[in-house]
């Protein structure tokens, strides 16, 4: 079976540990994103993720194996939460196991940033004055320079997360 | 001609009032990028907003060079913002 990468469900940390395997190493990094109560300035209230499932699964999976063969680590787990969070909420999840923490920290980083840049999630933000809005993310777009866009890329990185 | 289907994340789906959005395309429709100028043309409220969309049929980018999808289903993605 598949393991889950998308979850409508609230994410459990534990199992994605898999503490009672993996005797070869001695690092676990874990990094878990909460939905947090603030987003440039304004009160957020709470917020929904939706995605392009099928693509999202693909890339996060695509994203897991890089991360394993790029860092040399032999376990790395991503599960991203989709529906409707509350502050403090689970949105994701990063574990990975490696033989040293070095490596651990440097492919946890790795596969988080991946995901949030590449995997088709998008966070509607619905803030505590009633209004709502999109946070404004990363064009996945791998054809861009054929026919450049009239604004950049990217806007701030720092603003989701 | 023939029918296409764009389904509609995040924003996209906001401007439209909804998830998906039909037109009917002439047979010099070819290409992804034929099939985004006509829903340009056809929806003016989507048309600033599909520049920085990717392309994806069933679980693949597709490129704007690319023939349109055999079943005329284009699934239009704005930037990302996971995590």
């Amino acid at each position: 079976m598949e393991r889950t990468v998308l979850s409508h469900d609230a994410v459990t940390v534990e199992p994605l540990l898999e503490l009672d395997a993996h005797p070869e190493c001695g690092g676990l990094a874990l990094f878990v994103g909460t939905v947090r109560d603030h987003h440039e300035g304004r009160s957020v209230r709470h917020l929904k993720y939706t995605a392009h499932e099928p693509l999202a699964a693909k890339i996060i999976r695509e994203v897991e194996a890089a991360t394993r063969e790029k860092y040399g680590v032999p376990y790395v787990r991503v599960v991203h939460r989709l529906g409707d969070l509350s502050i403090g909420d689970i949105a994701i999840v990063c574990v990975v196991r490696a033989p040293h923490r070095a490596e651990a920290f440097d492919a946890c980083r790795y596969a988080v940033d991946a995901v949030k840049h590449g995997a088709p999630i998008w966070k509607e933000e619905f803030y505590t004055d009633g209004s709502s809005a999109f946070v404004e993310g990363c064009c996945i777009r791998d054809d861009l320079d054929e026919t450049p866009p009239p604004s950049h890329r990217h806007h701030s990185h720092t603003s989701h997360g | 001609m023939k029918t296409l289907t764009f389904e509609l994340f995040a924003n996209l789906e906001r401007l439209a009032g909804a998830s998906t959005c039909q037109v009917e395309a002439r047979d010099d429709v070819l290409t992804v990028a034929d099939a985004l100028a006509l829903l340009a043309s056809e929806r003016p409220e989507l048309a600033s907003a599909l520049d920085r969309c990717a392309c994806v049929s069933g679980d693949s980018i597709v490129r704007r060079a690319d023939p349109v999808p055999a079943d005329g289903r284009i699934a239009l993605l704005p930037p990302v913002a996971g995590g």
